[in-house]
């Protein structure tokens, strides 16, 4: 039944019964549909929409791990053949793309004009800017740069029942009509299906470096009067990231927490400010520094070393991964707890967190039973400090134990009017995002 | 004397009989905001004193059917706070406390009816300041900001309102309150970002927490004069492809210049030229010579006539006075004047100013233009006679088809100052009638009765209803 209604909807070389049976991540598909345009994907999702079958879009599979509780939809809607940059313009700084372009693809490209995209998400080889923008994935450069719903200009939507709407637009102003792009980012697929998305781009800075410092006896309150320091100085680093013990250890062999400071500007503001933090570094801080392809490949390296659905398979059933979102120093507190209670759990934990942008994530890996536990002390923490906790990453098996998104946000019920609106029979991802959403 | 009506007695008892406006001549100011080619009194204006208040008075109305508009300062360029037949204003100037500063994190918490400008002048001592900067920020209030995703000439390089707002309390449209956003990415759909910028049609905005940015180490101000539109024009399409990203970037025309010069704050340009740039670049200072070093290059290369650097903090206030007080200067050289507001991808500038040219001399209206250069914001400033019969009907065909001119080029037919009465049919340039109607249904989310400043942003229904087309129709 289901495959009748898509065979009719887009040749049949494009479809194929899921190669694997099941995914240990779950959100797979009865079927597996690679649509190469828009029309194809809107014939598809009109012909679920008319027989209600579920969807499930994917991009590169990284997030294939982050929410949800399907083992698996009707079609799990491939999108890595959607790609390739639809309209760039350099002179004007805006980047029209098919929803299924890696990040890395992007970046190669923008590259020949001295242009980029100003996201840092994980992962940017298998990664792409349909999923990093419906999961709003971000690295520890949004401090400076900010998150996608500052570079999204205008998307293509196709809508649960295979219309096309346009959201935005493509200039870098514009407030005609509701900003109707802000809904999609964020969404986890479960209001249709991006077909191409319009963003604003950064000249690339002509020189950057990264200055790590490590405190390898841990003074907390050294550590935080230093970062107020930057914080209220006119330094303008583009990351103010908190290592974890384990994970500065992962990275650079080294003990202790560190923060990853990256500079990016002109050479002799670069300089200027590295001259400053290493002046006002607390003493007995170990300091270390790369410049430009060095310091670009450490980031490299750093983006890469996360659980995501495209890591190992024997690996995936024993990891999971947490973001949490807090006050910008609330970070602080908020890694450290987080390593403290994986000593106490028994589990691995690796961490980071921005101090200036309020976005963690933590890394744990060790017997799944302890999971749940080590979850709920980690949120109950980020709550008490009126933050939240969410799972970024976990097998279905553990995510069907947890709590994934934590309680029903303020304004819930709005939420559930805006998926009514616009996807009343649940073709989308249904059940994957906050509140069964 | 007409009784009284008894709303008013109702709404007296909710806020105070001090707190509330019904008599005609009282009514009078509430006609119109800052676009005033269509004027309407609203039935009664009430000022409530805090969110409570707010809450009551929209559940008072909301069960008794009664439409209402939310109002800051009354600043607003396209008439979203214009009453068009019985609405309640909900003035919210009387909530205008600045909450809490909290410097550590970088926020501040303030009222909606908190003024602009006096948020970087509360945290200034301190060396930080709010980066939205529109020219009425010395009136306009947070609250109107975050309802029309106010802009400015700093918008450049900072973002505008929605890139700096981390938080809102919100007052639906029966009275519910709402607290949404707080920290980044709060699971759930981002509705901090669709309310801003939603002109009043999706809630009540009560209270706002916004991001504030420490002030830049240095910051350098450059003054080029230019002979013609089009050299100027591309001097801006080549600072940004020289990869600098000024704080702000702002053009004027003849016209414009004109205008300011018989202002309040003229600065003693040239007379004769046909264009100016006003350039700013800030950041760490170590690298701001160099940049300015290019910008000049850059000028030189497009002709510039002369091109000079701001000796002193003073001089360059004076020419920043002379940019943000261009809208009202236009007084000075015509009775009346109608800011448009549309956005073009910046690479099309000579083009689109040609058209308007041809448009402003096919209609026999003067236009002046000022405006955001970087971010391809025209301003064009329609300049009128209301009093000549038939010439305000004129300038508001004008807008709309300078508006067009930027549809037609990739653009949008508003940068910043919101759709309100104004743009309702142009929003058909860039939209499909079922995109539209996919605006509509979100706003039938939260504003389910359309009662919450009903009529505005939309296009008369009828034709953009529902309509099933064939998917990919749209592009
Ligand atoms: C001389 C001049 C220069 C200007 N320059 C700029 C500029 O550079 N950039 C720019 O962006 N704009 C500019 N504007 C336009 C205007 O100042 C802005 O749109 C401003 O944000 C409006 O704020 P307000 O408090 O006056 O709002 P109002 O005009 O009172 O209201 C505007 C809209 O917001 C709604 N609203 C008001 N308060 C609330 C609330 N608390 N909750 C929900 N909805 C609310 C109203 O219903 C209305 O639809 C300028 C205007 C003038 C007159």
């Amino acid at each position: 039944m289901a495959a009748m209604a898509i065979t009719k909807a887009i040749t049949v070389g494009k479809i194929r019964p899921a190669a694997e049976p099941l995914h240990v991540l779950g959100n797979h598909g009865a079927y597996e549909v690679f649509p190469e345009t828009e029309e194809e994907i809107a014939a598809v999702l009109q012909a679920a929409h008319a027989h209600s079958l579920s969807v499930i879009p994917m991009g590169g599979g990284t997030k294939r791990g982050w929410g949800g509780t399907l083992e698996k939809a009707d079609i799990l809607l491939c999108l890595s053949s959607c790609r390739g940059i639809v309209e760039y313009s350099p002179g004007d700084m805006t980047v029209t793309v098919k929803a299924g372009t890696t990040i890395r693809e992007i970046a190669e490209q923008l590259a020949v004009h001295g242009q980029m995209l100003p996201l840092d998400p994980f992962w940017p080889d298998a990664a792409t800017i349909g999923g990093v923008v419906a999961a709003n994935d971000s690295g520890p450069k949004r401090l400076r740069y900010g998150s996608a719903r500052d570079h999204v200009i205008g998307l293509r939507v196709v809508y649960p029942d295979g219309r096309v709407i346009r959201t935005g637009g493509k200039v870098v102003k514009n407030v005609a009509g509701y900003d109707m792009s802000k809904l999609f980012i964020g969404s986890m697929g479960t209001l249709g299906v991006m077909s191409e998305i319009t963003l604003k781009l950064r000249p690339v800075p002509p020189c950057q470096s990264l200055l790590l410092l490590a405190f390898p006896n841990a003074d907390f309150p050294a550590i935080r009067s230093f970062v107020l320091a930057v914080l209220d100085s006119t330094m303008e680093p583009v990351s103010l990231e908190l290592l974890s013990p384990a994970l500065h250890q992962a990275m650079n062999g080294r003990d202790g927490y560190a923060l990853a400071i990256a500079l990016e500007d002109g050479e002799k503001a670069v300089r200027y400010q590295e001259e400053w933090l290493i002046a006002h570094a607390p003493p007995g801080t170990e300091i270390r520094s790369w410049r430009q392809e060095e310091a670009a490949h450490w980031w490299s390296r750093f983006y890469r070393m996360f659980p995501s659905g495209v890591s190992p398979a024997d690996r995936q059933a024993a990891e999971m991964a947490l973001k949490i979102g807090s006050r910008n120093l609330d970070v602080l507190e908020l890694v450290k707890t987080c390593h403290d209670l994986g000593e106490r759990h028994g589990l691995a934990v690796e961490g980071h967190g921005g101090l200036g942008h309020g976005i963690s994530r933590v890394y744990v890996k060790g017997d799944p039973a302890r999971f749940a536990a080590y979850l709920q002390e980690v949120r109950t923490a980020a709550e008490e400090r009126g933050g939240y906790a969410v799972v970024q990453h976990a097998s279905l098996a553990v995510r069907r134990q947890l709590d994934v998104w934590g309680r029903p946000p303020a304004g819930f019920s709005l939420m559930q009017g805006v998926k009514r609106a616009i996807d009343p029979r649940q073709v989308c991802s249904p059940n994957r995002f906050v509140g069964g959403i | 004397m007409a009784a009284i009506d008894p709303l008013v007695r109702e709404l007296s008892q909710i806020v105070g009989p001090d707190a509330v406006l019904y008599r005609r001549e009282d009514l009078i100011a509430y006609e119109c905001d800052g676009y005033t080619v269509r004027k309407q009194p609203p039935r009664a204006v009430v000022f409530p004193s805090c969110t409570a208040e707010v809450s009551a008075v929209v559940k008072h109305l909301h069960e008794r059917h009664i439409p209402f508009i939310p109002r800051g300062a009354g600043t607003g360029l396209s008439g979203g706070a214009i009453p068009l037949g019985g609405e309640v204003i909900i003035s919210l100037v009387r909530m205008k406390r600045l909450l809490h500063v909290d410097y550590e994190n970088r926020l501040a918490v303030v009222e909606p009816g908190f003024v602009n400008l006096k948020l970087t002048n509360a945290v200034a001592a301190k060396g930080y300041y709010y980066a939205p900067d529109p020219s009425s920020q010395y009136a306009c209030t947070i609250g109107g900001n975050v309802a029309e995703n106010a802009g400015g000439a700093h918008c450049l390089k900072y973002g505008v309102t929605t890139n700096h707002v981390l938080g809102l309390e919100v007052v639906l449209a029966d009275g519910e309150i709402v607290e949404i956003g707080g920290v980044p990415d709060t699971p759930g759909y981002d509705l901090l970002g669709l309310l801003t910028g939603s002109e009043g049609t999706l809630g009540i905005v009560t209270k706002i927490t916004v991001r504030i940015l420490k002030n830049p180490e240095g910051k350098k101000t450059v003054l080029a004069y230019f002979d013609s539109v089009e050299e100027a024009s591309r001097a801006v399409s080549d600072i940004v492809a020289a990869g600098i990203v000024p704080a702000a970037l702002e053009m004027m025309d003849k016209t414009a210049i004109e205008g300011v010069e018989a202002g309040n704050y003229p600065v003693g340009h040239p007379k004769g030229l046909e264009a100016l740039l006003l350039i700013e670049v800030d950041g760490i200072s170590a690298g701001i010579d160099d940049q300015i070093a290019r910008i000049v290059e850059v000028c030189q290369n497009r002709n510039v006539s002369e091109v000079k650097v701001a000796a002193s903090e003073e001089e360059r206030a004076r020419w920043w006075a002379n940019r943000k007080t261009a809208f009202p200067a236009m007084g000075a050289i015509s009775p009346d004047y109608l800011v448009q507001d549309g956005v073009i991808p910046r690479s099309r500038l000579p083009e689109v100013l040609e058209k308007i040219s041809r448009i402003s001399a096919r209609s026999g209206l003067r236009i002046a233009n000022v405006f955001h250069a970087g971010d391809g914001n025209l301003h064009p400033l329609i300049l009128f006679d209301a009093r000549i019969p038939g010439e305000t009907e004129r300038a508001v065909q004008v807008g709309s088809e300078v508006l067009k001119a930027c549809a037609d080029a990739g653009g949008s037919i508003t940068g910043e100052h919101g759709v309100g009465i104004e743009k309702k049919e142009e929003m058909r340039y860039i939209f499909t009638d079922e995109e539209i109607a996919a605006q509509i249904g979100i706003r039938d989310v939260f504003n389910p009765q359309n009662l919450l400043n009903p009529d505005k942003l939309f296009p008369k229904p009828g034709r953009c209803a529902e309509m099933r087309t064939a998917p990919g129709e749209a592009r």
